[in-house]
C-alpha cells in the first residue's frame, strides 16, 4: 500500500481543548496517530495467486539446490542404495525359498498374512486419517489466511494429494514385502499389494469426505473391522500351523488373486467418486479442526528432528487424554510406594485398548515358530512385546521425563521406577507364560525345545521385551551440548543415533545368547544387570556431583577451621 | 539471642550456564518459621537459585544443605522434608485431580488419605474439576492443582516459584492467607514472586538481587 494512500487521524485533543476540559494542571499528552484503511473496497483475491505467492516465499528462502544436496550426501544416498539392494536381494532370495514351501502350514501363511497385511494396512489408513484430519492446515496459515474471506476449498485441494500419495505408497510398500516374504508368486503380489494401496486410498478420502460434517462412527466401526479380521486372521495362520484348524486354503488361491485384484479396481473407482465429493466439501471444514493436525505434524516434526520417538507417543497420549477429558475418580490404596502399584494396576481399567496391542504381540512368537522362524523367535517376539508394553508404561515415563514429579515423592529414584515397573512386569510374566508354546514348537518344524528350555526361551524373551520397553520410554533427551560427532550429513551428536535404537538394543543383547545357541543363564545374566542399570541404581551423573559436593563441602569445613581466631592458652 | 538453627543454608552459590553466570556467590540462611522472598527483575536469577535449591540444577560451586544434609535431588530426605512448586512439575496424563492428591497423599504415608484430598480440594476449589484430566484444566486450575499437591504432604521447607502466576485476585488472597498459615505453623518457606501484595504479606525478610543474583538488599 502506497503511502499516499494512508489516512492520518490526529485522535488525541489539543493541549488547549484539554485544558478547558480539566482547570487541573496536567502533563502534556504525548502526540499520537493512528493508521486507518483508505474506505475503497478491496480487490477479489485469487487463492492461486496467493498459493504461487507462499510457494515463491518459501523456495526463496532455501539456501541450497537439489544438487547440493545430493552431492553432499551422496554417501547416505549411495549406503541407502546398497542397503536397498541387499534388503531386495534378501526378499527375493525368501520369496523363492518360501514359494517352494508345499505344507499346509506354508501354504495358508503364503495366502492369509498378506491378506491380514491388506486389512491391517486399511485399518492403520483410517486411524491415521482421523488422527490428522486427513486434510489440515498450519497454525500460520491458520491465522494469516484462514481469517481471509478466500476460497478454502481452492487453498486446500492440494492438501488432499499428500495423505493419499502417503497411504497409497506406505500400504502397498508394506504389502507387497510381506507378500514377496510369504511366498506370493509375483502376479499375486502385485494384486495383494494393489488392493492394500488403492483400498488405503479409497479409506483416507472416504475420511477427507466425512472431515466436515465431523462423523466418526463409520470410520470408527470400519477400522475396528479390518483391525479385527486381521488379527482373526492372523490367529487362522497359527491354528493352521500348529495342526488345530484342519482349514485347506491351497484351493482358493487362485480365486483369492482375481477377488484382490477386483478390490483394486473397486477401490480406484471408489477412490475417484470419493475424491470428488471430499473436494466439494473442503469449503465447509472448520478452521479449528484444520489447525488441529497442523498442530500435531508440527509437534511430531519438533521432535522427529531429535529423533525423540518417546516425545511422539507422548503428543498423541496428552491429546488423547484431552479428548476423553473426564473420568470417574477412583480412590486409592496403601501406602508408600504400594500405593504407585495399586494406582498403575487400576489404571489398567481405564485404557482397555492397550490389552489390544498385548494380545496382538502375543501372535508373534506363534506367526514366528508356524513361519519356521524358529532361531530368531525370541528377537522377533520380544520386539514385538516392546510396542505391546509401552502403553503399560505410562508412569514410568512421565516420572522419568522431567525432575519435578519424580522429586514430589518421598522414595529414591531406584524405588519409584522399579514400583512403576511392577505392573508391566505382572503382565510380562502372563505374556511370557502364554507364549511359551510358541517357544517349545507348534508347528513340527523339527527344532522344537523341551518344556524347560521352551518356557526359559519364552521367560527371556518376556524379560528383553520388558527391558526393551523401560530403556525406550526411560531414555534421555538428545543432548546437544555435547561433542558432535562428524558424518557425511554434517555434525550430529552422539545420543540422536542411538536414540534410533533404544529398546532395540536391550532386545537384541538380551536375547543374542539364546539366538547363538548357548545356555539361557546367560540371558537371565544380562538381563539383570541391565534391570540394575535401568532401575537407575548407578546413575554416574548423579554419583559424580555427589562426590563434587562432598568435596566442595570438607574444603569449605577446612577453611572455616582455619580462619578460626586462636586464642593463646594463658601461661603460669 | 541466639539465631535459630538454619533449616536451608546456602553457602557461596555459583551457576553458569556455558560462559554465562547467572548466579554468583550467593549465600542465604533461612530458618524454621521464616519467610524468605527473593525479588529483582527478570533475569536476576531467581528461579535459577531455586532450582539449585531443590536439586533441579546442580551447582558449580558452593553448597546448598537442608538440616544439614546436602541437597540433591534424588535424595529421599531431602524430597520428603521440600516441597516445591517450580516449573518443572509435570502430571500423569491419564490421572485426574483427585487421584493425583491421593497418590501424592498415600505416597507420603498419610493415614487418612480420603479426608486430606476431601479437605485439600475444597480449600484449593478444585471440587467441581476432580474428575477433570490434567490436560483439560485452565493454566490456573493447573497451578491450584500444584500448589495442593505441595500442601497435602508432609513438608518443612517450602519452595515457590513465582506461585501467584496465573492465580487469580481470590486465589492470590488465599494463596497469601496460607503461606502465612504455613509460616506461623514453623514452616520454612524461599519464595520468588513480582507480586509486592503477596511478599508484603508473607515474607519476614526480602531479597532482593541484582544482577547474576547478587543480594542487593536483605531486610
Amino acid at each position: 500500500m502506497s503511502k499516499k494512500s494512508r489516512k492520518l487521524i490526529r485522535a488525541t485533543p489539543t493541549a488547549e481543548e484539554a485544558a478547558e476540559a480539566t482547570p487541573e494542571p496536567v502533563e502534556p499528552a504525548l502526540e499520537r496517530t493512528f493508521f486507518f484503511l483508505p474506505d475503497v473496497e478491496p480487490t477479489v483475491v485469487d487463492e492461486r495467486e496467493l498459493h504461487d505467492e507462499m510457494k515463491l516465499w518459501r523456495h526463496g528462502r532455501a539456501t541450497r539446490t537439489f544438487g547440493q544436496v545430493f552431492q553432499d550426501g551422496y554417501f547416505v544416498l549411495f549406503s541407502i542404495v546398497m542397503v536397498g539392494a541387499m534388503l531386495v536381494s534378501v526378499v527375493l532370495r525368501a520369496q523363492a525359498g518360501m514359494a517352494g514351501c508345499n505344507t499346509e502350514a506354508c501354504a495358508s501363511g503364503r495366502l492369509l498374512l498378506p491378506s491380514a497385511m491388506v486389512l491391517a494396512a486399511w485399518a492403520l489408513a483410517l486411524g491415521m486419517a482421523a488422527l490428522f484430519g486427513p486434510v489440515l492446515a498450519s497454525a500460520a496459515e491458520g491465522f494469516w489466511l484462514m481469517d481471509a474471506p478466500i476460497s478454502r476449498r481452492r487453498l486446500l485441494r492440494g492438501r488432499l494429494v499428500v495423505p493419499l500419495v502417503a497411504a497409497f505408497g506406505v500400504a502397498t510398500v508394506a504389502t507387497a514385502l510381506v507378500g514377496a516374504l510369504s511366498g506370493l508368486s509375483w502376479f499375486q503380489v502385485i494384486a495383494w499389494s494393489a488392493a492394500a494401496g488403492l483400498g488405503s486410498a479409497a479409506l483416507v478420502t472416504l475420511a477427507a469426505a466425512e472431515q466436515p460434517r465431523e462423523r466418526t462412527v463409520l470410520l470408527k466401526t470400519l477400522q475396528a473391522t479390518f483391525a479385527t479380521a486381521a488379527l482373526a486372521l492372523l490367529v487362522v495362520v497359527i491354528g493352521v500351523a500348529a495342526g488345530w484348524l484342519p482349514v485347506s486354503v491351497v484351493s482358493v488361491a487362485g480365486g483369492a488373486t482375481w477377488l484382490f485384484a477386483g478390490v483394486a479396481l473397486v477401490a480406484l473407482f471408489g477412490m475417484l467418486v470419493l475424491l470428488r465429493v471430499a473436494i466439494s466439501r473442503l469449503e465447509q471444514i472448520r478452521r479449528a479442526r484444520l489447525l488441529s493436525g497442523g498442530s500435531l505434524v508440527s509437534g511430531m516434526q519438533g521432535a522427529m528432528y531429535a529423533l525423540d520417538f518417546g516425545l511422539i507417543r507422548d503428543i498423541l497420549v496428552e491429546r488423547k487424554m484431552a479428548a476423553i477429558g473426564h473420568v470417574k475418580p477412583t480412590r486409592g490404596r496403601g501406602l508408600g510406594l504400594s500405593a504407585l502399584i495399586w494406582r498403575d494396576a487400576e489404571r489398567l481399567k481405564r485404557n482397555p485398548t492397550a490389552f489390544l496391542g498385548l494380545a496382538a504381540s502375543l501372535f508373534v512368537p506363534y506367526a514366528a515358530d508356524a513361519l519356521r522362524m524358529v532361531q530368531l523367535n525370541p528377537l522377533i517376539s520380544g520386539l514385538a512385546l516392546v510396542a505391546g508394553l509401552v502403553p503399560f508404561l505410562g508412569s514410568l515415563r512421565v516420572l522419568s521425563r522431567t525432575g519435578g514429579l519424580a522429586r514430589s515423592f518421598p522414595f529414591k529414584t531406584a524405588q519409584l521406577r522399579t514400583a512403576s515397573m511392577a505392573v508391566p512386569a505382572a503382565l510380562a510374566l502372563i505374556w511370557g507364560l502364554a507364549a511359551s508354546p510358541a517357544f517349545i514348537g507348534i508347528a513340527s518344524t523339527g527344532a522344537d525345545h523341551s518344556v524347560t528350555d521352551g518356557l526359559t526361551a519364552a521367560l527371556i524373551t518376556a524379560a528383553a521385551g520388558l527391558l526393551g520397553a523401560v530403556r525406550w520410554v526411560t531414555a534421555g533427551k538428545v543432548n546437544f551440548q555435547t561433542p558432535m560427532m562428524a558424518t557425511a550429513s554434517g555434525a550430529l551428536p552422539p545420543g540422536l543415533l542411538f536414540n534410533l535404537f533404544r529398546g532395540i538394543d536391550m532386545v537384541a543383547l538380551i536375547t543374542a545368547p539364546l539366538i547363538l545357541g548357548a545356555p539361557g543363564y546367560w540371558s537371565l545374566a544380562i538381563a539383570l544387570a541391565v534391570f540394575v542399570g535401568l532401575r537407575g541404581s548407578f546413575n554416574a551423573e548423579d554419583l559424580r556431583a555427589e562426590q563434587e559436593q562432598a568435596k566442595r563441602e570438607l574444603a569449605a569445613s577446612k577453611q572455616a577451621a582455619a580462619d578460626k581466631q586462636k586464642i593463646p592458652r594463658p601461661t603460669r | 539471642m541466639a539465631r535459630k538453627t538454619p533449616v536451608l543454608k546456602v553457602t557461596n552459590l555459583m551457576k553458569a550456564f556455558g560462559p554465562v553466570v547467572i548466579v554468583s556467590g550467593f549465600n542465604l540462611e533461612v530458618a524454621a518459621g521464616e519467610a524468605v522472598a527473593l525479588t529483582g527483575r527478570n533475569g536476576a536469577g531467581k528461579s535459577t537459585v531455586l532450582r539449585c535449591l531443590v536439586g533441579a540444577e546442580r551447582p558449580d560451586d558452593g553448597t546448598v544443605q537442608v538440616n544439614g544434609t546436602a541437597v540433591s535431588e534424588t535424595n529421599p530426605q531431602i524430597r520428603r522434608d521440600v516441597a516445591t512448586v517450580i516449573d518443572d512439575l509435570d502430571f500423569f496424563p491419564d490421572l485426574s485431580v483427585v487421584e493425583h492428591l491421593d497418590l501424592f497423599a498415600r505416597a507420603h504415608g498419610i493415614p487418612d488419605a480420603d479426608d486430606a484430598v476431601d479437605e485439600i480440594l475444597h480449600e484449593v476449589q478444585l471440587v467441581p474439576q476432580s474428575g477433570q484430566l490434567p490436560g483439560t484444566l485452565s493454566s490456573g486450575q493447573r497451578r491450584r492443582l500444584a500448589l495442593a499437591t505441595a500442601f497435602i504432604r508432609p513438608r518443612k521447607l517450602l519452595i515457590l516459584d513465582e506461585p501467584e502466576q496465573r492465580l487469580d485476585t481470590e486465589g492470590v488472597e488465599w494463596l497469601a492467607d496460607r503461606l502465612v498459615a504455613e509460616r506461623q505453623r514453623g514452616l520454612a518457606i524461599v519464595m520468588a514472586s513480582h507480586d509486592p501484595t503477596l511478599v508484603e504479606r508473607v515474607a519476614t525478610r526480602i531479597v532482593r538481587l541484582g544482577d547474576r543474583a547478587e543480594v542487593l538488599v536483605d531486610e
